[in-house]
């Protein structure tokens, strides 16, 4: 007995030994994850979080596809058939939409709110990071702006939205005052402009310059009826020389020809994964050839089971000689051999995202203009209007769009009013930048016919409250601090 | 825990001392493994050896006097080697001489000399025996052989006259020779482990031969518990063993094939039917909404990490569900499965034992010359249903109807139909596919030392053409006593798989696999077009489902080798030391090529990816163990500390754009240099432990355990990292009572009573810290640039999830055991849960791995084992039965998770608290909008002929609102009715399976009523019977207008009822011993499996899952089910 006394008490004894000496097995290293500590106090450690913030803030690949399309299908120019996204089409098309699109949350809500956390973690620890004070100046000048362009992205979907500025806010916060949502973009994008490059002197393409910052920011003053404020960036844009309207129109948008001095802010994409997806859905079934263009499918090329249709009212709405129509396709030769006319269907198709020829299965190359410098004359245009009435400044910008559409300038007497000018500017807008992302809804919203647009094609469901959308439920869940929207 | 010792002690009984010699006597003979020869006659005695064992002496001894010895062989065996001279002396004398220096005393009682170590008053027992009971003369012989019913010959089954304590055991032929008083009033009785008892009068015959019939209770059985061995009859804890004998013939690829339907409270879900397709597993309901579900496998005491080592399927090749690890290992070489179901018996493993723990233990060597055994089966198989798709002809009709009704513009019609339409499920299904199974095994043993060797060899090909498996494979298990005290042992398995991959995924598109482009092409389409290449539908995004199949080639190579070696030390009777060291080494290397015969590969010039993955992990464990009885008291405990870690290392690579499809994935340098894509991760994670078990018995009728666990996981934060995890259990053997021994025909009765606590770790590595991962590529100069970004919030204060579990349970046994069985009730309770918690999403983060919520599962399980019929004919049955009843009770501060997708359904499932788990979550059908329904109640677009949503508020609209829980994939019960009748040498079973009331979303036909494109093909029946106005249908809808009410995907049409009954399988079998030396025994056996399946369901079969979770149960482009039929021998040499 007393050698299993002896034995017990060894192991007793040995088992405690071995734990206290055993907790320190337990601290097993990271070998493929980074840890902050040494991570972020680096140059290339904070330029690769900047990058992801890059990577989140601009919308590429199948979500640009996804946003563009939430934005596009409640508006007056197109609607949507077939394919796994109906569902979410018909919610937005019929404007029964709810909490539940899933695109609203993880594409819309879900990636900026990570790209402005990946510009928060930036601009955390740029300070103390081993970086001269220039490279400190510009790594922040870019953080902000992609978060500024995050929160843009953000306001104009769901109102105002909890505003995040650092790392260390509380984890549940409110939903900010319109006011202080307003201003913060607002004063971000002043605060960075200086700091940006000039346009072109950018590291690479694809990073902001002062540009693009002034371009959002002429986009935030429309889109919030800051006339005076939107006026006087148009014409500072201007003024810097560098942009210009792109002569052709019809070949604007071809993936070879994305570098230009029109693109002011551009979405990039590429055919290695992170393409644009929209000619996909509008190929019409069948496609095999325009006869017009004489385009041909490409095997590389996938035509959706989703087809993009745009509205006959809309077609018809072009004036004689409008060189953008011509970005529409009105009928193809199927594979049959047989000529199909997609006319007086709703049927017509916008091959302004022409095929890139390189195209990776869903992915095509060309970059998506958010800001483009046609935008930045209509905006000052419509600024001035709203401010002062016609005038023959604001007719003069419009006209320079115009005679790039190989159309007749317009004439100063031909309006009337401001109401008039501003009913044409709608009209001219849409003829400009049908099917391009975030632009229709907020010209409808701002000029009052979103709703009413709607219930005219017969949406009874169309409520006033629906300018903007419902926090997504998902958001709602997670965050007990939030408010819906009026009317969800 | 003093106290109750304390307690215990005070409440034990005086017994006299005079029953507990006659006890102790009792035992003594019982205890004896008798070594005994018949007497052949009286002569003087004449000894001489030099360091002999005891036995051999003995048996000299024997042979001169005709004297039988009763003794035990490890008492023999203990006294060491004797050196012994005598010439022609008496039997005494002799005796005298050679346990001269021995702890040893003998006694001669008639004819029988018994051997017995030297206990003080042992002889006055004996003596007191002897006068209590004489002897009666000796007089004749008796001659036998003890056989089982299959005819082999039993070994070492003891025969002894009934009412004395002479006895002899049978030899290795089963033969036997015993000295009986007379040939009148003389009973044998006649024993065997695993048999019954059989009492035999002899009266007249000298030649006796007897039948001994498999033990029906397996009361005596051993069972494997954590950490150590038990009898059945002394268990506390709900556990349920299926020895091999008891394994379903069928096409078992897998240990847990061999699972389904054997064991109550254990669900068993295949993921896919494919050749080495994954398995999901769940015992006693779901107890965690984010750590995993599955149970703890520990093969010959090594805990298994029981994941895939490549989880991913390479670029543009769908292929689903990791294949099940567990399929590197031959379930030929298996001799038991003990499942662990309650926290009395799981809690000993801790962290990982949560989701209950299956201890599967190989053969062992059997000493004596070598058995060499084979067993093999082939056989065909069959698709056991196809869908029920609408033909050629009835596609172009309903189509083109629906276009003139307005569903799609004119230019869709279709046209023609080209030699007759092709039917693409025939096309990709693969009639009679053979699958075979080879293993050989040689076991045996000379003096100290045994082995078990084995070569298994299994193939399968697939119903679905392109997909097979095949596996060899290699054990040697060793054991060896290197000296009295010292046994050392090594289980090793090795194997090699081979497994090809059919194109199968979760896409809806072009991405979509080879059986959703089979349901979903257009039928009227020929195989191949006129210029000879696969043909295309330009209505269609996707790709011909012979072109998938043929042009994606996707190969899985899997190595696996893993095993055990132990020492263990006895350091005083009933105290041993044992070391265990483990290690586990799963290599997999995935090759997958999409060729330029798919729609896909074509203009990309070829995609190959590699992806290669290593899983290895090691384990060393030190245990002590310690087995007394004193007295009425009977004391086996254990402690034990061990460490095991686990790493992970992947590679992926991949090209496109090759000169050729001809080198596939074995020369990436070939392809385009611009396409090359390669990544690699390392990860890994350590347990720490500590354990010890209590059990404690008095008087053999009142059973205590008790056990406890201390696990410390790399993988929590540093505040939390060490769990602590008790159990306790109780056991009373009631019909050892002497109030219940008048009972007749109980035979016994036993109530369990258990709680206890368990852990889950089953989560991702590193979720306690912060650190930085891979995030979403930069578009910089128009190329690709990799960032990094946070990985994840980080919780240091992450610890386990516990799972509380209280077990009730009833073994019972009527009739001498013609009705045993046994009854739980289980209420497990889980907190803490390790949930992913939403947190405010503007953090940039969905959620936060946190310990928050609970989950209660409770349910009933009753298994009843029948002899229907005892006679020349016997009919057996087994019957299983188990309810689950699973409730969200809480999850914190978050009100609901909605969660779920698959193809282009999402938001499927609603966790609730008051719910069960993964409710189905969606609308409610009630009808099909009529002519002259009341349009003015819904501002919605309908019409007549479309569905017709509940509305369940005041609002005039079906929206996100309007959606109710629409059952769960919990079944109501699960049950199994297994039957075996034999006559001579016939045997036939009969097993038939069911689950009852668990709801599954069928996602394929979401696509019939939701078509992702117009021109696709769709299930029949809804079609066929659709609304128009001649036929105003009140179940199917019109389908002019699908979705213009929102495509509501999830409904109560598309969460279908999954109830089945299904005859899993039917095997009727041969024994019979060949009349040569060369053969021992035959069986052979032919077996149906998946014969008829009983159900409402419609897809291709209600009981699989190719979600990967038992309880989330979405069917889509499920691998079908395959009906075998096989035929197999096994021969013993």
């Amino acid at each position: 007995m007393k050698s299993i006394k002896l034995f017990l008490y060894i192991g007793i004894i040995g088992i405690g030994f071995t734990f206290e000496g055993c907790k320190k097995l337990l601290d097993e290293p990271v070998y493929s994850q980074l840890a902050p500590e040494n991570f972020l106090t680096t140059q290339p450690g904070i330029e690769s979080v900047l990058d992801a913030a890059f990577g989140e803030g601009y919308i590429s690949g199948y979500d640009s596809h996804s946003s563009r399309d939430i934005e596009n299908w409640c508006t007056d120019i197109e609607w949507e058939t077939g394919g796994g996204e109906n569902r979410a089409a018909t919610l937005m098309i019929n404007f029964t939409w709810d909490a539940s699109v899933d695109w609203m949350y993880s594409v819309m809500w879900a990636r900026p709110y990570r790209a402005i956390r990946n510009a928060n973690t930036v601009l955390d620890n740029v300070d103390a990071a081993s970086l001269t004070d220039a490279q400190k100046t510009g790594y922040k000048a870019e953080a902000r702006f992609i978060r500024a362009l995050s929160y843009y992205h953000l306001y104009t979907w769901f109102g105002p939205i909890p505003l995040r500025k650092s790392l260390t806010d509380s984890l549940e916060l409110p939903r900010a005052s319109d006011t202080e949502m307003q201003s913060f973009i607002e004063s971000e994008l002043l605060a960075v402009i200086p700091d940006l490059p000039a346009p072109g002197k950018e590291k690479n393409y694809g990073r902001p310059n002062k540009g693009a910052a002034m371009g959002l920011l002429c986009k935030f003053y429309l889109n919030t009826k800051q006339w005076q404020k939107c006026a006087d960036v148009a014409k500072q844009i201007t003024d810097m020389n560098v942009y210009k309207l792109y002569p052709d129109y019809e070949n604007l948008f071809k993936v070879e020809n994305e570098h230009n001095s029109e693109f002011i802010l551009v979405d990039p994409q590429i055919a290695q994964g992170d393409g644009n997806n929209y000619i996909n859905g509008a190929f019409p079934p069948s496609f095999a050839k325009d006869p017009i263009s004489g385009l041909t499918m490409q095997s590389n090329w996938n035509n959706w089971g989703a087809q993009y249709r745009l509205y006959d009212a809309f077609y018809n709405s072009f004036e004689q000689g409008d060189k953008r129509k011509n970005l529409i396709l009105t009928s193809y030769v199927n594979s049959g051999g047989a000529t199909v006319s997609l006319l007086n269907a709703d049927n017509i198709r916008s091959f302004k995202y022409w095929p890139d020829p390189n195209a990776i299965s869903n992915d095509h190359g060309n970059d998506i203009a958010e800001v483009r410098y046609a935008d930045i004359l209509l905006s000052e245009a419509e600024s001035l209007n709203e401010l002062n009435g016609p005038t023959q400044e604001a007719i003069d910008l419009i006209n320079q769009v115009r005679e790039r559409a190989g159309l007749p300038d317009l004439m100063l007497g031909s309006f009337s009013s401001k109401e008039s000018l501003r009913a044409h500017l709608l009209l001219e807008r849409s003829w400009e930048f049908y099917t391009e992302a975030g632009i229709r809804r907020e010209d409808q919203i701002r000029m009052g016919t979103f709703v009413s647009s709607a219930i005219a094609r017969g949406h009874t469901n169309a409520k006033p409250t629906m300018v903007v959308f419902p926090i997504p439920q998902a958001a709602m869940d997670a965050n007990p601090k939030l408010v819906q929207n009026d009317g969800y | 825990m003093d106290l109750k010792v304390h307690y215990y002690y005070w409440l034990l009984p005086k017994v006299s001392k005079q029953t507990l010699r006659i006890m102790k006597l009792i035992a003594i003979i019982l205890f004896a493994a008798c070594i005994q020869v018949s007497a052949k006659g009286y002569s003087q005695i004449s000894l001489s050896e030099t360091n002999a064992p005891l036995q051999k002496v003995f048996q000299k001894i024997q042979k001169q006097s005709g004297y039988d010895f009763v003794s035990n062989y490890e008492t023999l065996r203990d006294a060491g080697n004797v050196t012994v001279n005598v010439r022609n002396v008496s039997l005494e004398n002799a005796l005298d001489a050679c346990l001269k220096s021995k702890p040893l005393t003998y006694v001669i009682i008639g004819k029988t000399i018994v051997v017995q170590k030297k206990v003080k008053d042992y002889i006055n027992t004996v003596n007191n025996a002897i006068a209590l009971e004489p002897l009666p003369p000796l007089a004749i012989e008796i001659h036998g052989r003890v056989i089982n019913k299959k005819g082999e010959p039993l070994q070492n089954a003891s025969v002894i006259i009934s009412g004395s304590k002479v006895g002899t055991t049978t030899d290795r032929d089963g033969y036997f020779t015993l000295s009986a008083p007379d040939n009148k009033n003389v009973e044998l009785e006649i024993s065997s482990v695993g048999y019954q008892t059989k009492k035999i009068k002899v009266t007249g015959q000298s030649e006796i031969n007897v039948t001994l019939e498999l033990e029906v209770t397996g009361l005596s059985d051993v069972v494997v518990v954590g950490y150590g061995t038990q009898k059945k009859s002394d268990l506390t804890g709900a556990i349920t063993t299926i020895k091999s004998d008891d394994f379903t013939k069928g096409v078992n690829t897998s240990v847990d094939d061999l699972l389904s339907g054997k064991a109550a409270g254990v669900q068993v879900v295949q993921n896919s039917s494919e050749p080495g397709g994954g398995v999901s597993i769940s015992i006693r309901g779901a107890s965690s909404i984010n750590a995993g579900t599955g149970p703890l496998f520990v093969i010959d005491g090594l805990p298994i990490d029981n994941s895939a080592a490549v989880s991913g399927s390479g670029t543009e090749v769908a292929t689903r569900s990791p294949r099940n690890p567990l399929s590197s290992i031959n379930p030929a070489d298996i001799a038991s499965i003990e499942v662990l179901k309650d926290a009395s018996a799981a809690a000993i493993y801790g962290s990982r034992g949560a989701n209950g723990v299956v201890i599967i233990t190989t053969k062992k060597g059997r000493s004596g010359v070598m058995k060499v055994s084979y067993n093999g089966y082939a056989g065909m198989q069959n698709i056991a249903k196809k869908i029920d798709l609408l033909t050629p002809v009835q596609y172009q009709t309903v189509l083109n109807e629906l276009i003139d009704e307005g569903a799609a513009p004119a230019d869709s019609k279709v046209t023609s139909i080209a030699n007759g339409g092709t039917d693409w499920q025939s096309q990709i299904f693969q009639s009679n596919a053979v699958v075979q199974s080879h293993n050989v095994s040689l076991t045996g043993g000379a003096g100290k030392s045994n082995y078990y060797m084995s070569f298994g060899y299994f193939d399968q090909d697939g119903i679905v053409k392109s997909s097979s498996f095949q596996r060899y494979s290699a054990r040697i298990n060793l054991q060896t006593h290197a000296s009295d005290n010292f046994e050392i042992g090594l289980n090793l398995n090795t194997s090699y798989s081979i497994n090809d991959y059919a194109p199968i995924g979760f896409g809806i598109n072009g991405e979509s696999g080879a059986i959703y482009t089979a349901l979903n092409f257009d039928p009227s389409l020929p195989v191949r077009d006129s210029s000879g290449k696969y043909s295309l539908s330009s209505f269609l995004d996707m790709d011909n489902p012979l072109a998938l199949i043929n042009g994606i080639n996707s190969l899985g190579n899997i190595y696996r080798t893993y095993g055990t070696i132990y020492g263990k030390y006895t350091i005083l009777p009933g105290l041993s030391a044992k070391l265990n060291l483990g290690g586990d080494i799963l290599n997999e290397r995935k090759d997958s090529y999409t060729s330029s015969l798919t729609r896909h590969g074509a203009p990309q010039g070829g995609i190959a990816s590699l992806l290669q993955g290593q899983k290895s992990n090691y384990l060393v464990e030190a245990t002590l163990a310690y087995d007394k009885k004193f007295n009425q008291h009977q004391v086996n405990a254990v402690i034990g500390a061990t460490t095991q870690r686990f790493i992970t290392n992947n590679t992926n690579m991949g090209a496109r754009q090759f000169p050729s499809d001809v080198t596939g994935t074995n020369n990436l340098g070939l392809g385009t240099q611009a396409t090359y894509s390669l990544g690699s991760n390392k990860i890994a994670n350590r347990l720490l432990s500590y354990l010890g078990r209590v059990n404690y018995q008095y008087l053999d009728k009142y059973l205590l355990t008790a056990s406890f666990r201390i696990d410390g996981s790399s993988r929590f934060g540093v505040n939390n990292r060490f769990g602590y995890f008790p159990s306790l259990a109780a056991a009373w053997k009631i019909n050892e009572e002497n109030f219940m021994k008048n009972i007749s025909g109980l035979s016994t009765l036993k109530l369990r009573g258990s709680w206890g606590q368990t852990g889950n770790q089953a989560i991702g590595d590193y979720a306690a810290i912060t650190t930085f991962v891979g995030g979403a590529t930069a578009i910089l100069d128009d190329q690709p640039i990799p960032t990094t970004a946070p990985a994840r919030l980080p919780n240091p204060d992450l610890k386990w999830e516990t799972t509380e579990q209280t077990d009730i349970g009833l073994d019972f046994g009527f009739l001498n055991y013609r009705i045993s069985g046994s009854m739980d009730y289980y209420n497990k309770k889980t907190f803490n849960m390790l949930l992913n918690l939403p947190v405010p999403t503007s953090t940039g983060f969905a959620s936060k791995l946190s310990n928050v919520g609970s989950i209660r599962n409770t349910g009933w399980e009753f298994a009843l084992n029948t002899r229907n019929i005892d006679n020349l004919f016997k009919w057996s049955s087994n019957i299983i039965i188990s309810t689950m009843k699973n409730k969200v009770l809480s999850l914190g501060p978050i009100e609901q998770i909605v969660t779920g997708g698959a193809g282009q359904t999402s938001d499927i499932f609603l966790i609730k608290p008051g719910l069960p788990l993964f409710s189905f979550y969606g609308y409610k059908i009630t009808g099909i909008w009529q002519k002259g329904d009341d349009y003015s109640s819904t501002s919605d677009k309908v019409q007549a002929g479309d569905i017709k949503y509940l509305n369940t508020n005041s609002d005039k609209t079906v929206n996100a609102d309007d959606r109710v829980p629409l059952g769960s994939s919990f079944p109501k019960f699960t049950w199994s009715f297994g039957n075996t009748f034999r006559y001579n040498n016939f045997e036939l079973n009969v097993f038939i399976e069911g689950n009852q009331g668990a709801k599954m979303l069928n996602n394929n036909l979401v696509d019939a009523y939701f078509p992702v494109q117009f021109r696709r093909n769709r299930f029949a029946e809804p079609y066929l019977n659709r609304w128009t106005e001649g036929n105003p249908s009140g179940k199917y809808p019109s389908f002019i207008h699908p979705t213009d009410q929102g495509g509501k995907l999830v409904n109560s049409y598309t969460v279908e009822d999954a109830s089945y009954t299904r005859i899993k399988t039917v095997t009727l079998s041969y024994f019979f011993t060949p009349k040569n030396n060369f053969i021992s025994k035959v069986s052979v056996y032919v077996t149906g499996e998946n014969l008829l399946t009983f159900t409402n369901y419609v897809g291709y079969d209600p009981s699989v899952n190719p979600n990967g979770n038992v309880f989330q149960r979405i069917d889509f482009n499920a691998y079908p089910l395959a009906r075998t039929f096989m035929a197999g021998v096994s021969i013993d040499f």
